[in-house]
This record gives structure tokens, C-alpha cells and sequence, in this order.
């Protein structure tokens, strides 16, 4: 589990402001189920928890609106549950990078993204590139150069193959015709201590995780994973910048409905979100966790979707994971 | 500011009378959630959250962590009692716990698991305040070779948990070994053994196999056996219902063992409490006088591993609070609540925020005497539902363990699962097979497959590095030595035999 996961509850405590009622013409009859794919505590979990304390506080809905947890084998359990109620319109979930890579990747995982009802993109997580402050790379563009010149022998910590890190890596190593090794490990804490340790060389973090290191001078950032720079590192270059031509690639958070949901009912919770997502509570929220606020509505979700896992599927095709579909 | 005066003002801060109420309510929820099997401290204190925005940081974080520790106090209960392991970092008290309270002992196995858990729970502590920046740069220092040779020192623990047949015991961790590595491989992102099944991906949960097992396997076996009529023995008068002099002088080393192996595995971010429980309970019984009566009822078996569980805490806390890295699901959580109350943890934060720090340190000294004022007099009460007849005991059991399986994951799937276990661990008792291997293997088995890829994958292949380095030589000259005691016995025998047929 890791830190930016967890630290997504802060909204539900820091509420303000007004909202009228929603106008559209699917009106809920019973409550709204909201599916995380995680157990209490996790990220997606918190995340889901701070939209319905923010939907209750400023009364954005006539009916409750509660979390149902469904976890296990990554996103296939809440992904089975969403698909077994299709055209249910009381029926939403909140979805990540993994709900897209889990059908990707695993046989057993059947229930795409893409055939349920993308409402909205909400977020986006950035990223840093970090090395020790002993370490002899003060730029990505040294790392590179050195992990050149010793092919597989510098290292760095990650999670699973699928992960956002490993596909950065996967893409510089593709521009630039460098190799170095990526170790998995199951939690933050253990992938932060083999950089601190001195097991590994680099490491893809986020900010949240990370930002305590560099200012007590142990972690140095040489590069960030965003399209632009984060308020708190103007002086690091994004990847772009610092001259590595790779497309960015998103960690997002956002909200799909069962199967079979009709135009107005996605106009319906797209207008919900909308309307949550411009609360004083959410905004002090995204910013306190290092987010950044990238609505996408249900119209453009649907074709960003898709690209993104035409793209994520070649970059897993080259990372050397089995492809299933 | 140093140590000294860290703590004084540490205990200042502590020993506000809001602050005590925090702890004292913090230690009540976590007893509470550590009796429950299914609700762990990790998902209670994430559900908590919410309610603790408001509250001043020292007093938030002394709740939170009371509920942390406290929950590892309350997790050595239903194992005792029940053969029912109320949290993962419990179920090896179920080896001897649940035997002393067949003979009569519950009351006694349950007032040295609180005792064991205090003087632990302390040590630990005193680790924190004394020696946290060492022992964080000790644990830093470890890296995939080290886990590795340590899990295998805890795998060759399976020697002596094997009992009369090591053939058996083999079988029983192989068994082990295959359930932990069904699931999503971390490296590949591949399924294993799932057979089709999408609710395997995520693997099958500890607790499920644990309680399957130990539980519903040892109700099922006592069932058969006709034990209706029998009432387990529960002595009367309350001083039978604590533990002896007798007792307590024999769990002396256990303490100090499971203090010290408690914090130093604890400490480690790819450790933790069920890890720390097992080598303790291993090293107990390698250099124990009487091995024999482990898994019999040995009172050093219930407190070596409730002793390392607790002193686990002071240990986990040492990453988090001098370095800001988490090692498991319930500190990760703790971290993300400093963040929210506006406190930075990280290297910088004993500095920058003493009240928060030096309060909580203090606040678990506190903390310990509580739980074991709360604990000690609850023992006779808890040992009464021992006088339940069968009929109505085994119904009990049986429900406890489903709603613990349930609460785990809210999947039906896993009641079956639970069936299935039970049902193994049924088979395995009748056929005189162990089950401790196969929990060991369970549990060790995962932590060791990814150490050891890690290790190649770092050295490119080479697996030199797992001898080049200090540590892991040592650790695994070790397991080999442990590996070839029975080898040593065996050929002792035959040498006597050789002797006694010639001469």
C-alpha cells in the first residue's frame, strides 16, 4: 500500500460551500452502490470514501451513496461484481490504471473497462524520478548515459511489471537504447528502503511518498512524470524537458458505471462529479496530496480509454508481459 | 533535544489527562478488535480515520497506535482458548495455547501470553527510546539476500516443528510452500494454479488456511473422537486460573527471546509480527531442555511467540517514526494520518514535531500497563466459556470461524475455502501429519521466493550473492546447522546400533 493510496481521505473533514441539486432526468430510486476494487483503509478505498463524505456533506444527491468493498485478485472481483449488474443505473465504480491492465495481462479476468459505462476521469497521480544524494546522477540524462555505458547493471525498485514505473522505464529504455534492471517489491515501504539502503539506484515515486526524503536531503529528484512541473519541485525538469521524447503516462482515478447505463444516467453522475470535483473540500484535498485535477468527461473518456490500452498493451508486449488480449 | 528529556517531555505530553483517555480508549478498541478473528487493527484504524481530523496529533496518534498494539494483546485469546487465531500474528500461540487449555491450563496460558505481551510490549518500547537511529540504519542495511537467508532459517525451523516424522513434516511445508504461490506472480503479473478462477488471482488469504486448519480441523477431529459428554477441565478458585511460579520461571528465557527477536524482525520494513512470532517460537524450542513438550502445552511456547508479536510494535515503529517508511498495513496507515493532521514523519520529524514523537513513545509505556490492567482480571472471565458444554462450545467455534474467514475478504468464496482446510486439517490430524509446517510454509514461502528472485535479479544471476554477504552467510550457515541436527541424530542411532550389534 502505498502513501499517496492512503492519504487520499483528508476531503471528508474539510467540506464547505454550497451546491444545488442536480438536475437531469435519471432520478435514483435507491441508494447508489459506489464498487472499490480495494479493502477498508486501501487507496481506492479512501479515495471513494472522501467523494461520498463530500456528496453527503453538501447534499449533491436526494438518495445515500455508500462504498461496497469488493476486493481481491487485483481489480477482478469488483470488476465481476460491476459487470454482474449490468444496466442496474444505482450501480457506480471507481476505477485506476489496474482495471485496464488486470484483463491485459490475466486470462481469468474477463470484465473489461471499456464494456462497462466510463463516467469520468477525476485525477491524475504525477510522479518523481529520485536517486540517493550520494548517488553520482544529478540528472536523468547521467543515469541514462551510465545505465548505457554498463547495460542491466544499475538498478531500480518498483512494483509489478504492470506498473506506472516499470512502463516509464520501459519507454526511456526503448528511446534510448539503455538497460538497467527493475525489482519488484510488494510494498512502498520495502521499495523505499532498498533505495535508501543502497540496493538500488533509482526509483519512480510519488511525491507524497517521497517529499519528506528529499527535504531532510536523503533523496535527490532529477526528473518528474508529469506533463508539467509540481508546484513544490519547479527547479526538476519533467521527463520531457530534461530531453527524453516519451509519451506521459498517466496513473489516473476516475468513476465508470455497469453495463448497459443509458445517456442520461451517465450525464447524470458525469454532472455529479463535476459538481464534487469544484467543492472547496476537493480542491484543498487534491492539493494536500499532490494530485492533479484532470476532469475528463464521459464523451472523451471513452476514445482516451481506448488509446491508452492500445498503448499500455504494446509497452507491456515489450516489457516481455504475456499478453493475453 | 536528547533522549532524557526527550521522555520527560514525552510523558508530559502523555500523561495529559485527555491524552491517557486516548490511550486507555485506543488499548480497549484494540483488545476488542484483536478478540475478533476477521476485524484486524489495520482495516479498524483506516476506518477510524475519519473520526480522528479533529483531534490534537499527540492524542490521535496515541489512539491509533493503542488500537496497533493493543490488538496484538487481544489476538493470543480465542487462540488459547479456541484454537482459533484471533489475528496472523497469533496463530502459532495456538500450538501450545490451545494444548494447556485442554489440560486445564487456559487460565494460566492466557496470563502468560498478557504477561509475555507486557514485558515485550516494554522492551520493545525501550528499544524505540534508546537505540531507533541504529537499529534504522540495521534495518536499511538489509537487503534481498538478508530477507532471504533469514526466511530460510525460519523454513528450517520445520525440523523441529515436524515431530515424530520429518518425512511428514516435509510433506505438510511442500504443501505450504504450493498454497502461497497460488495467485498473481508480483514479477510477471502471471496467474498460478488459479485453474480458472478470477477470485484466486489475488491469492488465498493467511487467516482462511489458519483458522481452517487449526479451528474447524480440530472440532471436526474432536467430534469424531466423542468427546460430547467430556467438558474441558477449568480448575475453580482464582488462583488456579493464573499462571504458577512454576510456569513463569520456565517462560524466564522466553521473554527476553521473544523481546529481542521481536524487535529486531519487527524493525525490518519486509518483517513483521507473524514472521517474528515463528523464529521465536523456533528458537525457543531449538534451545529449550524439554522440546518434547512443545506442542504439548510448553507455557515458553505461548510466551515466545506472544512476546515477539508485541515487542514487533516498538521494532515496526522504528522505520516509521525515524525514517517515515512504513513496514506493514497498520503503520502505513498511521503514516498517512500524521500527514493529515499536518505533521511531516519522515527523517526530519523528531525534531521538527518532539510533542508527537516523545508523546507517543511515552504513551506506549502507558500504554503496556493499561493493557495489562485491562487483560489480567478479563483472563478468569474468558476462561469460563471453557465450562460450556461441547454442544454448545463447538456451534460457537464454528461460528466465530466463519464470521473470521467472512470478515477477512466479504467473499463467499472464502467460506468455502474454509471448508476445505477444515477439511484437510482434519485428514492431516488423523493421519498424524503436522499442520505447524504447512502454516510456516504458508507463511514464509512467498517472502521467500520474492527475496531470493530479487537477489538474482540485483546480482544479474549470480547466486554467489547469497554467501557473499555477511549477514545472509551467517543466517544461512545457521538454517543449514538447524537443517542437520536430526541428520546428526539419525546417524547417532545407527553408530549405537552399529555398536551394541557388534559388541
Amino acid at each position: 500500500m502505498n502513501r499517496r493510496e492512503l492519504l487520499v481521505g483528508t476531503a471528508s473533514a474539510l467540506v464547505a460551500g454550497t451546491a444545488g441539486p442536480a438536475f437531469a432526468q435519471f432520478k435514483p430510486a435507491r441508494p447508489i452502490e459506489f464498487v472499490v476494487h480495494g479493502g477498508p483503509g486501501s487507496g481506492n478505498d479512501v479515495f471513494a470514501r472522501t467523494i461520498t463524505t463530500i456528496i453527503d456533506q453538501e447534499k449533491l444527491l436526494p438518495v445515500r451513496i455508500q462504498v461496497v468493498n469488493k476486493p481481491g485478485g487485483g481489480s477482478t472481483s469488483a470488476a465481476a461484481y460491476v459487470v454482474s449488474k449490468k444496466n442496474d443505473p444505482h450501480v457506480i465504480a471507481c476505477f485506476t490504471n489496474i482495471w485496464l491492465l488486470d484483463p491485459l495481462v490475466q486470462e481469468a479476468a474477463t470484465n473489461k473497462l471499456l464494456d462497462m459505462s466510463p463516467i469520468a476521469r477525476l485525477v491524475v497521480e504525477p510522479a518523481l524520478v529520485v536517486v540517493r544524494t550520494d548517488s553520482p546522477f544529478k540528472t536523468l540524462k547521467e543515469f541514462i548515459d551510465a545505465a548505457k555505458a554498463k547495460p542491466g547493471a544499475l538498478k531500480m525498485s518498483g512494483g509489478s511489471i504492470t506498473s506506472r514505473e516499470n512502463t516509464v522505464r520501459q519507454l526511456l529504455m526503448q528511446l534510448t537504447g539503455a538497460r538497467w534492471a527493475f525489482i519488484s517489491f510488494p510494498s512502498g515501504g520495502e521499495r523505499i528502503a532498498a533505495l535508501l539502503g543502497g540496493h538500488v539506484d533509482m526509483m519512480i515515486v510519488d511525491p507524497s511518498e517521497a517529499g519528506e526524503q528529499v527535504r531532510a536531503g536523503k533523496l535527490r529528484v532529477i526528473a518528474q512524470v508529469n506533463e508539467r512541473r509540481l508546484p513544490h519541485f519547479l527547479d526538476t525538469p519533467t521527463i520531457k524537458e530534461a530531453g527524453f521524447d516519451i509519451p506521459n503516462v498517466p496513473q489516473m482515478r476516475g468513476v465508470v458505471g455497469a453495463p448497459g447505463m443509458s445517456a442520461e444516467t451517465v450525464a447524470f453522475y458525469e454532472d455529479l462529479l463535476l459538481k464534487t470535483s469544484k467543492t472547496a473540500g476537493w480542491q484543498k484535498f487534491v492539493e494536500d496530496s499532490q494530485l492533479d485535477n484532470e476532469f475528463v468527461k464521459a464523451a472523451d473518456l471513452k476514445a482516451f480509454l481506448t488509446k491508452f490500452e492500445g498503448e499500455l498493451r504494446e509497452i507491456l508486449k515489450a516489457a516481455g508481459a504475456k499478453v493475453v488480449r | 533535544m536528547d533522549i532524557a528529556s526527550g521522555l520527560l517531555h514525552g510523558f508530559a505530553v502523555a500523561l495529559q489527562p485527555s491524552n491517557v483517555i486516548w490511550c486507555f480508549v485506543g488499548c480497549l478498541l484494540g483488545t476488542i478488535v484483536g478478540i475478533m478473528p476477521g476485524l484486524g487493527p489495520a482495516a479498524t484504524i483506516a476506518l477510524l480515520l475519519p473520526l480522528t481530523f479533529k483531534m490534537d496529533p499527540s492524542g490521535g496518534i496515541i489512539m491509533l497506535a493503542g488500537i496497533y498494539y493493543g490488538a496484538k494483546y487481544g489476538g493470543s485469546t480465542t487462540s488459547i482458548l479456541l484454537n482459533i487465531p484471533g489475528e496472523s500474528s497469533s496463530v502459532v500461540t495456538c500450538l501450545d495455547g490451545y494444548q494447556m487449555a485442554r489440560k486445564g491450563r487456559a487460565g494460566a496460558a492466557l496470563g502468560i501470553a498478557a504477561i509475555a505481551s507486557f514485558v515485550a510490549g516494554t522492551v520493545g518500547v525501550i528499544g524505540l527510546t534508546l537505540v531507533a537511529p541504529p537499529v534504522a540504519a540495521f534495518a536499511l542495511s538489509f537487503s534481498s539476500p538478508e530477507y532471504f537467508a533469514l526466511m530460510c532459517l525460519g523454513l528450517a525451523l520445520v525440523v523441529l516443528l515436524s515431530g515424530a516424522s520429518l518425512l511428514k513434516g516435509l510433506l505438510s511445508l511442500l504443501l505450504g510452500l504450493w498454497l502461497t504461490s497460488i495467485g498473481t506472480d508480483l514479477f510477471t503479473a502471471q496467474s498460478r494454479f488459479i485453474f480458472g478462477q478470477a477470485t484466486l488471482l489475488g491469492g488465498i488469504d493467511f487467516m482462511v488456511v489458519a483458522i481452517g486448519v487449526f479451528a474447524i480441523g480440530e472440532v471436526l477431529g474432536s467430534v469424531e473422537d466423542g468427546e460430547e459428554a467430556k467438558v474441558l477441565p477449568v480448575p475453580r478458585g482464582f488462583r488456579n486460573l493464573l499462571p504458577n511460579a512454576e510456569e513463569l520461571k520456565a517462560c524466564r528465557f522466553a521473554f527476553l527471546n521473544g523481546s529481542i527477536t521481536g524487535f529486531l524482525v519487527g524493525c525490518l520494513p519486509g518483517g513483521g509480527a507473524t514472521i517474528s512470532s515463528f523464529i521465536a517460537y523456533g528458537i525457543e524450542k531449538a534451545v529449550s531442555k524439554h522440546p518434547e513438550q512443545f506442542g504439548k502445552g510448553a507455557p515458553e511456547g505461548v510466551a515466545a511467540p506472544e512476546g515477539a508479536n508485541n515487542a514487533d510494535t516498538g521494532g515496526a515503529l522504528v522505520p516509521l517514526l525515524t525514517l517515515g517508511i512504513p513496514s506493514g498495513g497498520s503503520t502505513a496507515i498511521m503514516l498517512s494520518a500524521l500527514v493529515l493532521w499536518g505533521v511531516k514523519p519522515g527523517p526530519l520529524m523528531m525534531q521538527e514535531s518532539p510533542d508527537v514523537f516523545w508523546g507517543l513513545v511515552a504513551s506506549m509505556y502507558i500504554g503496556n500497563v493499561v493493557l495489562l490492567i485491562l487483560n489480567l482480571p478479563l483472563v478468569p472471565l474468558f476462561a469460563q466459556i471453557l465450562r460450556l458444554p461441547v454442544y454448545v462450545l463447538f456451534p460457537i467455534i464454528f461460528g466465530i470461524s466463519i464470521v473470521g474467514a467472512y470478515g477477512a475478504s466479504g467473499r463467499m468464496f472464502d467460506l468455502g475455502l474454509l471448508v476445505g482446510f477444515g477439511l484437510l486439517g482434519y485428514a492431516m490430524s488423523k493421519l498424524k501429519y503436522p499442520s505447524a509446517p504447512l502454516i510456516l510454509g504458508f507463511v514464509l514461502g512467498d517472502a521467500m521466493e520474492r527475496a531470493l528472485r530479487q537477489s538474482l535479479m540485483m546480482s544479474q544471476g549470480d547466486l554467489l550473492t547469497l554467501v557473499e554477504r555477511p549477514i545472509s552467510a551467517i543466517m544461512l550457515s545457521l538454517a543449514l546447522v538447524i537443517l542437520l541436527i536430526p541428520l546428526f541424530g539419525w546417524l547417532n542411532r545407527l553408530r549405537v546400533r552399529a555398536i551394541t550389534e557388534n559388541g
